[in-house]
């Protein structure tokens, strides 16, 4: 790798009005690398690359691109000639009206691309990314995942040195993600570009050369993701004991980084190694059966959260939820054939699924899967084209009113008053749902209590934190005590600490109260919390199962995950999949490989003269997802010759 | 300035205007729309007053008196009301807006040649119009005193009667009016459409375009390209200003054709004169742009900073000398007031640059002061 700067922040700082975006950021990328920017929404991702871009003026500290300083509009103007930006949103730097084709163009004129060399690259460009054979559609009629490649074309058309690319994969699905990471990893191999790029997704950390994790405008880490994963040595445990509940509250207290995983438990253990790990668990858990137990390496997650929990940001902790266990028996949400159309477009085609009483039941999928219209038809907002669905006991046709009554909804904007107070909130929701005053007082205390809001009640919401303003969200859509929640992109935006305990007020509310939970996400690793999932993608439900079922049948059909650590590694992804390995995805300096013949691999390796590093690792849940919709791509491939 | 930036940014543009059919829709239709709506609505004109007459003589005289109305094109008669109250209480419906009361004897006291008054209730409401109200009602009660004193010197001198008007009314005006002979309001009003409806849709059309750039995020291409802030603004303004030069021709065709205004003056000074105006309010709709970030606000702004002075300080309804001291300094320091000189002088007056010079140059120096602004404050490094 060269060593040659193409980044330098010292002490970079940059403030709005009186809130600090960034400060005291510290930072080095070397050319060639693609450098990650890791972090939740607001912690100053956007800011520090929009400056480097030169299109955001700062205050504080110094910023060099290509060796020059970019302090002022003059400055910035020399080197944006070789600079290429992708700005944050799904497509919105790119012209919906315009043909891809004329969107291309349009970049190439406006960059001054000599018109051979821009045909040129344009069309390699535009093969490389499977997009030529849509070259003619207008770009707002592209899926998300289709937008950002286009964005990616333009942003590298005038050939930049540098790319800086804003959370790049936000809302895009996970098989567009991966596809969108090979192509930016085979890129920077080919051409030796340089590549910022921010990700509010943890897992996708893995993805990068080196990084520097944000959280509130510092860096909290930098280096490769080996360097990281060293700054908290530690294992992780993951093990399946009954009672959960009693578990998870022994294990709690040894280990602060402890959460339910479906019916699994997971927690870190810093600072042991496997041996002392079980030796450690084994003790807190003395008398109660232990199903299983496995000792894995941890995540870049694990360590981040590690990090964030040392940095005394620690989410305020939840107070147990009341005691008595709530009768759980029962079908809490049922869908049959559940369907909606928009027209033409399919927006939910034929969509059946069960949620017990007590059950987190999770619906996956990239933006404009269905999920939301799916919620929206099962809470009696959106009257289905066709099917049925019953909530709570009720026909949702029939019983609009009685359904609301009975259920939750937190929706993705979190539908909270922003100039209202926190107890203002919270008797806005109680009247709305007619609680009596008795009623509104002592659930107004339980919800303080639920979510960690005692101190904060006379505060505007606008002025929480977003963790806190979640959980007072949730608060708001429990008032009246719900028997059926219906929770949209509850996470969206919120750090991953916050999240960590979100999903910890989420398993207590099933477990103890014994409310049925339909929570949506894009956030692929937050699917293992769910007892029960299902996969959709393009308006259909693609799988049905627990997390740990379609995990085997994933391992049953297409083998073993294998992680390929290789000098350049990216430079692999071609030849192995010539040599029929289909399902290979470049991580950073690593390929992750999905296949049922290690042996293989191992020998074609070593035919073309790479030492075989090979681990095998626990396969996640956007592997699941992943090679599951590859399959039904290739299948209505070959139904439609 | 690279000319070849400016035309992909102007082409880009033209190109999503074109397919954007409610923006482009927008773009001709709204002119030409407003100019129909206002003319038609917008009549200044007092005619065809509703009145009604409570003829308590019910006398020749009292007839005669009530016919020198019922005759006039500016009245328009609704009956005779059986007593005042009745007749009160239409004006209170707004059936009628004048009541003239002929008092009982009125014949019998001309024809004695005592003074016999006539009550006249004016609905006040609308305080122009029942002034002008008051000297239609004035003025054929003067022509109606006039004749009834011709009629009584001539039957007792024996002088006939035209030489008896003669002598008692020895000076005779006449009044011509010049450049609107007819003096119909929609001479006048049309003309000065053009200037309103060219003050409010270019600024629109602009704004609308930069922010949509700024609130979507594409600016971030500008500004992370090479591209200039001049080959920038030349380039997304080039096609809002063609949009409105295309409107330019609609409005004067609609004025000359569809409302029948005198065109006068001459083509060649009034369509670029039109353009400095144009390229004013594009420059107004520029220093909106580069202030808000929403198009929702863009559209606010634009309408407070636009339609105030369109309406009000332009001379459009109240002329700019009818202003306050106060209110005519804002309007001499507003474009709208400038234009109107120019237009109404190239449509009625016939007149061109001799006399026209000096509102040309205002407008072309605030042309040249919106853009400066706005270039100057238009940032590719903005601070948020």
């Amino acid at each position: 790798m060269n060593d040659e700067i193409v980044i330098r922040a010292t002490d970079f700082g940059k403030r709005y009005a009186r809130h600090a975006a960034v400060c005291g950021l510290d930072l080095a990328v070397r050319k060639g690398e693609l450098y990650g920017l890791i972090g939740p929404d607001g912690a100053g991702k956007s800011s520090l690359m929009k400056a480097v871009a030169g299109v955001l003026a700062f205050e504080e500290g110094r910023l060099e691109v290509f060796g020059l300083p970019v302090g002022s509009e003059r400055e910035a103007e020399r080197v944006k000639g070789r600079l290429g930006l992708m700005p944050q949103g799904l497509g919105q730097n790119l012209y919906g009206d315009l043909s891809i084709e004329e969107n291309v163009d349009f970049f190439a004129r406006l960059r001054q691309v000599p018109a051979a060399e821009a045909a040129a690259r344009k069309e390699r460009l535009l093969a490389i990314t499977r997009l030529a054979a849509f070259r003619a559609r207008p770009m707002k009629q592209l899926s998300g995942g289709m937008k950002q490649k286009l964005g990616l074309v333009c942003t590298l058309i005038h050939a930049p040195d540098l790319i800086i690319l804003d959370e790049p994969t936000t809302g895009v699905d996970p098989v567009s993600r991966r596809d969108f990471w090979a192509i930016l990893a085979e890129l920077i191999a080919d051409q030796g570009l340089t590549a910022l790029v921010s990700t509010a997704y943890m897992d996708e950390a893995s993805r990068f050369t080196r990084m520097s994790l944000l959280h509130e405008g510092r860096v909290l880490a930098e280096g490769a993701p080996q360097d990281i994963l060293a700054l908290a040595p530690g294992v992780l445990v993951q093990c399946r004991v009954e009672p959960q509940l009693e578990a998870i509250s022994r294990l709690a207290a040894d280990f602060p980084q402890c959460e339910a995983m479906g019916p699994d438990i997971r927690l870190f253990a810093a600072g042991l190694d496997e041996a002392g790990a079980r030796a450690a668990v084994a003790q807190r858990l003395a008398g109660l059966p232990c199903q299983r137990l496995d000792v894995m390496e941890p995540e870049l997650e694990d360590v981040f959260v590690a990090m964030l929990s040392r940095q005394g940001a620690a989410a305020a902790t939840a107070q147990p939820v009341s005691a008595a266990v709530a009768n759980a028996e029962g079908l809490a949400i049922e869908a049959r054939g559940l369907s909606k159309c928009f027209g033409e477009f399919i927006a939910v085609g034929d969509v059946s699924f069960q949620v017990r009483q007590g059950e987190i039941f999770g619906l996956l999928g990239a933006n404009g899967a269905g999920k939301t219209t799916a919620i929206k038809m099962l809470t009696g907002i959106l009257p289905p084209t066709r099917g049925e669905g019953r909530v709570a006991g009720a026909d949702m046709k029939q019983a609009g009113a009685l359904i609301k009554s009975r259920i939750g909804y937190m929706s993705q904007a979190f539908s909270l008053y922003l100039d209202l107070t926190v107890a203002e909130n919270i008797r806005l929701y109680a009247g709305i749902y007619g609680l009596d005053r008795r009623r509104r007082d002592s659930r107004l205390g339980w919800i303080l209590d639920m979510a960690g809001l005692h101190g904060h009640e006379n505060d505007l919401a606008s002025s929480l934190p977003m963790g806190l303003r979640q959980r007072l969200a949730l608060g708001c859509a429990l008032v009246h005590e719900p028997r059926v929640l219906f929770l949209d992109e509850p996470t969206s935006g919120v750090d991953p600490l916050g999240r960590r305990a979100f999903w910890d007020i989420l398993f207590r509310l099933s477990r103890v109260d014994g409310v049925a939970m339909l929570v949506t996400t894009h956030y692929m690793s937050e699917a293992e919390h769910c007892d029960h999932l299902a996969l959709m993608f393009a308006g259909k439900v693609v799988a049905d199962a627990s997390p740990e079922a379609m995990k085997q049948e994933v391992i049953a059909e297409a083998g073993q995950l294998y992680r390929l650590q290789a000098d350049n590694a990216a430079a692999l992804v071609r030849p192995l999949q010539e040599h029929g390995f289909a399902n290979v995805s470049p991580y950073g300096a690593a390929l992750h490989v999905l296949t049922r013949e290690p042996e293989r691999l191992r020998k074609t390796l070593a035919g073309m003269g790479v030492p075989a590093d090979l681990r095998e690792r626990p396969i996640a849940m956007e592997d699941v997802f992943v090679h599951r919709v590859s399959q039904l791509e290739a299948a209505s491939r070959k139904g439609q010759p | 300035m690279n000319l070849k930036r400016v035309a992909a940014i102007a082409s880009k543009e033209w190109r999503e205007i074109l397919r954007d059919r409610l923006f482009f829709s927008l773009a001709f239709v709204v002119p030409a729309l407003l100019m129909v709506l206002f003319g038609y609505g917008l009549s200044l004109d007092v005619e065809n007053i509703p009145f009604a007459v409570v003829d308590q003589d019910r006398s020749a005289a009292s007839r005669d008196y009530a016919y020198r109305f019922i005759d006039s094109r500016y009245f328009s008669f609704r009956g005779y009301a059986a007593n005042q109250r009745d007749a009160e209480r239409a004006l209170a419906a707004g059936d009628v807006r004048v009541v003239l009361v002929i008092p009982p004897r009125f014949g019998q006291r001309l024809a004695q040649g005592r003074e016999a008054g006539i009550q006249t209730l004016v609905d006040g409401t609308f305080p122009s119009r029942a002034m002008t109200t008051k000297g239609y009602v004035t003025a054929i009660n003067a022509a109606f005193s006039l004749a009834s004193v011709t009629q009584a010197v001539s039957r007792v001198t024996g002088m006939p009667p035209d030489d008896v008007a003669a002598q008692l009314t020895p000076i005779a005006l006449e009044t011509r009016y010049l450049y609107n002979q007819s003096v119909t309001s929609i001479w006048s009003l049309a003309p000065k459409l053009i200037m309103v409806i060219l003050m409010l849709s270019p600024p629109f059309l602009t704004a609308l375009g930069v922010v949509r750039e700024k609130e979507n995020g594409s600016i971030f291409n500008i500004y992370a390209s090479n591209v200039s802030r001049g080959e920038f603004l030349a380039g997304k303004l080039l096609p809002y200003v063609a949009i409105s030069s295309v409107n330019i021709l609609v409005l004067w065709l609609l004025a000359t054709l569809l409302y029948g205004v005198p065109f006068k003056g001459s083509l060649l000074f009034f369509l670029p004169a039109t353009l400095v105006y144009v390229l004013c309010t594009t420059g107004i709709g520029l220093l909106v742009s580069v202030l808000v970030r929403t198009q929702v606000a863009a559209m606010i702004v634009t309408m407070v900073a636009t339609m105030i002075p369109a309406v009000l300080y332009s001379g459009l309804i109240i002329p700019i000398v009818s202003l306050g001291p106060g209110a005519r300094q804002v309007a001499e320091l507003m474009p709208a007031m400038y234009y109107t000189d120019i237009v109404v002088g190239c449509f009625l007056k016939g007149v061109g640059l001799q006399s026209l010079w000096r509102p040309l140059l205002v407008l072309s120096l605030y042309a040249c002061l919106l853009f400066a602004v706005g270039y100057a404050l238009f940032s590719k490094r903005p601070k948020t």
